[in-house]
């Protein structure tokens, strides 16, 4: 057998499902860690910063109301006659309690400027402008309260004006400017997350209050306002869910948002992404760990399992190709304590049966080539061999061959020459076969066989006679077709029974069975004096088959190396043949 | 050159020897300070360097002082300035207009963070508070406003006022700006202004003797280092004169004037400082808005009013964020 790669190797297979068997499940539990992590994590971030925008807006507003409670205290007197003193009081208490409000205005119940305090500018009493049309004083007189826009005071301090009306008409409308930038100290105190912002935008998009307090007072451009408006939108729309946008910095947060009522203001809670998905990624790292540690366990472990099941394997198929080579004596060495070490020695079991098989076929095979196939099994089987050793014996010698062949074969081409000698021997061959004779010489048209030798036989001249009868039958129909072929080819035979020396000759490898004495020379003779068709035998074998074979006398001849002459009979084997019918 | 006292903290190196170094960062940031003044180790060195400490600056440490004082010489700022660029500071801060400009003009390539230095935008310091341009950017005081405010206290707390004698450097532009913010409301408030600027210290004697001949209701002192150098006589005089002064820091009313109006002085060193660490962090001063003061505190001295004869009005009393008893 040719070794070839096997289009699927086994090492693979097993390689690939132990491996699999590991790794899939880690996989399979590590990405739904991240996964459902990840939607944790969001949330949390998201439910965190609604909370913190929450707070913040809470926060601011409380510093809101705080100045409004504080300015509502300015319009609980009516304006009158003398109250000027403990107005102006009023507000400069104010202004010591609240450090926001730079810039106060106090107008009377009809809008007239009554009294204009500052801590930058100098104070202004008793002005009488009449702001009874401001904004401020409309919007405070319509809703008490009212939160005027950011404005930037040189460009660049974000300003507010909050004006209080009282509960009575008369006692007016405080309007105080606040700076915005003291918002700072309650920013300061409202942390998101760990880098995370909060701040504050007013509607038109103009940044109020920001930790970085640069960025307010630098002021936004067009583009950035337009920024934190979609923000603003976008947020707002996501009902407190906090959404994934970049910010003013440029940088990807996610940012939630709560409004502040009064001054229509929107506080943003923003974290950057990278920040709040931070423990997300950890946790990623983590199982990209653990995937990667599981994944080369579980191919160390796949490998050394598939290499401990493939190596007996290969072991096998090395035994078996050195079996089927026919090194019987290879032992397959497994010590693997399963199913495999079973195999490994059932192989080794039908290795060393193999060699047995193999030595009796071969001696088979030896005895074949002189004992009928049936008669070389019997041999063999019985295990006596001692049967082909020398003895003297009582046997039965036939000989036949072609007359004319010599010229035949001189004259016909060798292939027409094979092609006769090819159906001579098939015919002979399995006669002999069938009469159980021993073939103890074959040489080119002749043949020398025995009978009641190795194996004894009762009726040995019988069997010989009628196998001889046999052969002539057969030979003698072939002739027919040689003959009309126009080949002149004859057969005879002769016959003899005798004592005779028998036994095995030759040397290791070559070993003939063979008789030896005058009886095989007598029956060489024999053939050699018979005509075409004749089956000339001896008188001892004559004696011996005269009672069921048809014989003729032809007389005493004498025959060379015989020192009498010798009575000869032929078999008439034509009726013979009819009589075995 | 005697009167320079440049104090280089070295103790950075020294620290290089010892076990601070191993928690100290690498980086020492090297602060240049140029000063029109003398260099206050007294109030102005502490307070600056708890300001700095505040932020994770320790001095000494991570953080030393290249301190360059022209001690009232104003004419010495450009050399001084030259001096720090020089000496490779990583940020110069200014205090006064003069240093301001000599920062500015000499030092074009360190950031500069500036205080005391008037409105910032009114002497064309930078662009405009927002976007200050350049290499600067600081604390301004809008102070010019505040004279007028000033002068509108002085009238309030003496109701009989009619002339104000302020004095000021008349070298210094931020200072005149404000002299002319001060005549502008004096001409609303029904004051005479008595000007008398001065330029060098002895043109101090000069202004005394201008008040002996022709006595003004109150001074008003503006506040440079000129004047701040010359406090002393200041404060002094009025105290012999029996006239009432108002100054623009609170520190002098702690050292007998009679009030003050001014930014919370400490407040805006603090943003200063923040400013500072800003740049230190890699900002840059052209991005940084100019800050202005959020909070003003008004100190009166009740010792002096009473050695003056003079009784505060309630609303001057209900005004002040500090009192010296």
């Amino acid at each position: 057998m040719e070794q070839t790669r096997p289009r699927r190797p086994l090492f693979q297979k097993y390689f690939v499902i132990l491996f699999g068997a590991v790794i899939v499940p880690l996989i399979v539990s590590g990405a739904s860690d991240a996964w459902f992590g990840f939607r944790d994590q969001s949330a949390l971030v998201s439910n965190m910063l609604g909370v913190e925008a929450r707070a913040a807006a809470e926060e601011i507003k409380s510093f809101l109301d705080g100045i409004v409670d504080q300015l509502g205290w300015t319009v609980q007197l009516p304006w009158s006659e003398g109250s000027e003193e403990r107005h102006k009081y009023d507000l400069l208490r104010l202004m010591r309690q609240a450090p926001a409000i730079v810039d106060l205005i106090q107008v009377d119940g009809a809008g007239i400027e009554k009294m204009h305090l500052s801590r930058v500018a100098p104070d202004v009493v008793d002005s009488r402008i009449d702001r009874s049309n401001e904004d401020s004083v409309l919007g405070a007189v319509g809703s008490r309260v009212w939160y005027g826009p950011v404005t930037l005071h040189e460009g660049s301090e974000p300003y507010m004006t909050i004006a209080v009306a009282g509960s009575r008409v008369s006692a007016g409308v405080t309007i105080a400017t606040v700076n915005l930038k003291l918002i700072l100290e309650v920013m300061a105190g409202i942390r998101v997350g760990r880098s995370g912002d909060a701040f504050v935008v007013d509607r038109p998009g103009h940044l109020v209050a920001h930790p970085d307090i640069s960025l307010v007072l630098r002021g936004v451009d067009d583009g950035t306002r337009a920024t934190l408006q979609a923000m603003r939108i976008a947020a707002l729309g996501a009902g407190g869910e906090a959404i994934a946008t970049t910010d003013i910095q440029h940088r990807s947060v996610l940012v939630a948002v709560a409004p502040i009522a009064g001054p229509d203001w929107t506080v943003f809670a923003e974290d950057p992404i990278e920040e709040a998905l931070a423990p997300i990624r950890a946790a990623l790292w983590r199982t990209g760990f653990f995937l990667l540690s599981g994944g080369l366990f579980a191919a160390g472990l796949a490998y050394l399992l598939a290499y401990r099941l493939v190596v007996p394997i290969r072991k096998l198929e090395e035994g078996a190709k050195r079996i089927g080579a026919g090194q019987f004596d290879h032992k397959i060495a497994i010590a693997t304590g399963d199913e495999l070490e079973q195999l490994a020695d059932r192989f080794n079991v039908m290795a060393g049966e193999l060699a047995l098989s193999q030595e009796r076929s071969e001696r088979i095979a030896r005895l074949k080539r002189f004992l009928a196939p049936q008669v070389a099994e019997l041999v063999e089987r019985s295990g006596e061999e001692s049967l082909l050793d020398g003895q003297r014996v009582e046997v039965v010698v036939v000989f036949c061959d072609l007359r004319g062949f010599t010229a035949f074969a001189s004259s016909a081409g060798a292939e027409e020459t094979m092609n006769v000698l090819r159906q001579y021997y098939a015919a002979l061959g399995a006669i002999i076969t069938q009469f159980e004779a021993t073939l103890t010489n074959l040489a080119g048209d002749g043949l020398m066989m025995l009978m009641n030798a190795p194996v004894a036989r009762a009726d040995c001249a019988f069997a010989a006679v009628r196998m001889a009868a046999e052969m002539q039958q057969q030979v003698q129909a072939l002739i027919v077709g040689w003959r009309r072929q126009g080949h002149t080819i004859g057969f005879g035979m002769g016959l003899a029974k005798g004592v005779a020396t028998v036994g095995r000759i030759g040397y290791e490898g070559r070993l003939d069975y063979t008789a030896i004495g005058s009886v095989v020379n007598l029956a060489s003779r024999l053939c050699g004096e018979a005509r075409d068709a004749q089956i000339l035998i001896d008188p001892a074998a004559a004696h011996e088959v005269a009672t069921g074979v048809p014989l003729k006398s032809l007389g005493s001849r004498g025959i060379k190396g015989f020192g009498d002459e010798i009575e000869i009979h032929a078999v008439e084997w034509k009726e013979a043949a009819t009589d075995d019918k | 050159m005697a009167w320079r006292q440049p104090i280089v903290a070295t103790m950075a190196l020294l620290s290089l020897c010892g076990g601070a170094a191993a928690q100290a960062p690498s980086k020492v940031f090297k602060i240049g300070f140029l000063i029109a003044s003398p260099w206050d180790s007294r109030f102005f060195e502490p307070a600056i360097t708890r300001a700095f400490a505040d932020r994770g600056y320790i001095l000494g440490t991570n953080l030393a002082f290249d301190i360059k004082a022209a001690s009232g010489k104003l004419e010495l700022l450009p050399a001084l300035a030259d001096e720090l660029v020089a000496d490779h500071v990583d940020l110069i801060m200014t205090r006064g207009y003069p240093s301001a400009v000599a920062a500015k003009e000499r030092a074009a390539a360190v950031p500069v963070v500036v205080s005391g230095s008037g409105d910032p935008v009114a002497t064309h310091l930078v662009m405009s508070l927002a976007r200050p341009g350049a290499n600067l950017t600081g604390v301004s005081e809008i102070a010019a406003d505040l004279s007028a405010k000033r002068l509108q206290i002085l009238k309030e707390a003496i109701p009989s006022l009619r002339t104000v004698a302020v004095l000021w450097n008349a070298d210094d532009l931020a200072m005149t700006l404000r002299y002319n913010s001060s005549r502008d409301e004096a001409t609303k408030l029904g004051v005479a202004i008595q000007p008398l600027g001065v330029h060098a210290p002895n043109d101090f004697a000069v202004a005394f003797a201008a008040m002996v001949r022709d006595p003004p209701d109150a001074i008003m002192m503006l506040t440079d280092a000129l004047t701040i150098l010359n406090r002393k006589r200041v404060v002094d005089f009025a105290a012999e004169h029996r006239i009432p002064a108002i100054f623009e820091g609170d520190s002098l009313v702690r050292e007998g004037g009679l009030m003050s109006y001014g930014p919370d002085g400490a407040a805006l060193l603090n943003r200063a400082v923040g400013l500072a660490d800003r740049v230190l962090k890699g900002a840059s001063p052209a991005d940084l808005p100019l800050e202005l003061p959020t909070k003003f505190v008004f100190a009166i001295n009740l010792k002096a009013a009473k050695a003056l004869g003079l009784d505060l009005p309630e609303s001057i009393v209900l005004r002040a964020d500090q009192v010296v008893e």
